[in-house]
């Protein structure tokens, strides 16, 4: 039963994440650099770890990708945003689970934030074969940053009410 | 909301950030090296580095109709004289940007400005 309950809800995760892909394409980028975003699935990941885990954070955000460049961006922009999903997931499940105490949710995003357009410049130097892309890294990161900010707010106060609402069994508490 | 590691985190990437700008800044990552590219009929003829200290030189151009005769001044090249009709190559003056190029059709001739930065095969990139 729990079972069930937890494959439901991971899957609306997906859907929340789609969405939140695709309403993010349509808004425009007033910055000329490339990898600039909002970065709202984050929020998405970020609730799908602090609800369930790393496994399950890293499903939810890799289905978000492959669905997402499907239905809204080019398939060329899969292997940037799947890089950066992967990476910025890894590093937020690795924060959350041993530095718990020292960051807030907004810390662990902004990390999350920064490592994946860490990673998504990595992977466009490597494709392109020049590493004069990496003059965007700083910039991306102050950008990673603010947005890291705001998305790891809006993460906090999901949090706050979805767990007391669903009753979800975290990880390590029994019923 | 907000805890300490936070704040310290949030400093810890400004000054990062600030530091790597300003060493990229220092290292003058933007600023390649450009090249004046020849070429005879699709041919490579010549390839001459441009810059502030680069050398001032007039090259002749063997092309189809004749001689043609590019000047090359520090960063920048131009067609000083070429035998086509129209001298519509002569009347382009300099360039010195990456990827502005003269073309003179009638005697064969192009010079392109090309940087070791960009990829010549490359016309552009999307995210």
């Amino acid at each position: 039963m729990i079972e069930r309950r937890k494959m439901i809800f991971l899957s609306l995760l997906v859907t929340f994440g789609l969405v939140l892909h695709i309403i993010e394409n349509m808004i425009p980028v007033p910055f000329p650099i490339p990898g600039a975003k909002l970065g709202l699935a984050n929020i998405i990941s970020l609730l799908a770890i602090v609800i369930y885990g790393f496994k399950e954070g890293l499903t939810v955000n890799i289905l978000r990708c492959l669905i997402g460049a499907v239905l809204a961006g080019s398939t060329a922009s899969l292997l940037y945003s799947l890089s950066g999903a992967i990476l910025s997931t890894l590093m937020m499940a690795l924060f959350y689970k041993y530095f718990k105490k020292v960051f807030s949710l907004v810390g662990i995003s902004i990390i999350g934030g920064v490592a994946h357009n860490f990673a998504q410049v990595t992977v466009a130097s490597i494709i392109l074969s020049t590493f004069g892309l990496y003059v965007y890294l700083p910039l991306l990161m102050v950008i990673g940053l603010l947005t890291g900010i705001f998305t790891g707010f809006a993460a906090a106060f999901i949090c706050q009410n979805l767990i007391a609402l669903l009753e979800i069994n975290l990880p390590g508490r029994r019923r | 909301m907000l805890t300490k590691g936070d704040r310290i985190l949030i400093v810890f990437i400004f000054i990062s950030a600030a530091l790597m700008f300003i060493g990229f800044q220092a290292y003058s990552f933007g600023g390649h090296k450009t090249y004046a590219v020849i070429e005879v009929n699709g041919k490579l003829f010549q390839k001459i580095s441009l810059g502030q200290s680069g050398a001032r030189l007039e090259i002749r151009v063997p092309g189809n109709l004749g001689e043609s005769i590019v000047e090359v001044d520090r960063d920048k090249a131009r067609m000083l004289y070429s035998p086509c009709p129209d001298k519509d190559c002569m009347r382009q003056g300099w360039v010195s940007r990456p990827g502005q190029m003269i073309v003179c059709l009638p005697n064969r001739v192009v010079v392109k400005i090309e940087s070791d930065r960009t990829p010549s095969d490359l016309d552009g990139v999307s995210f």
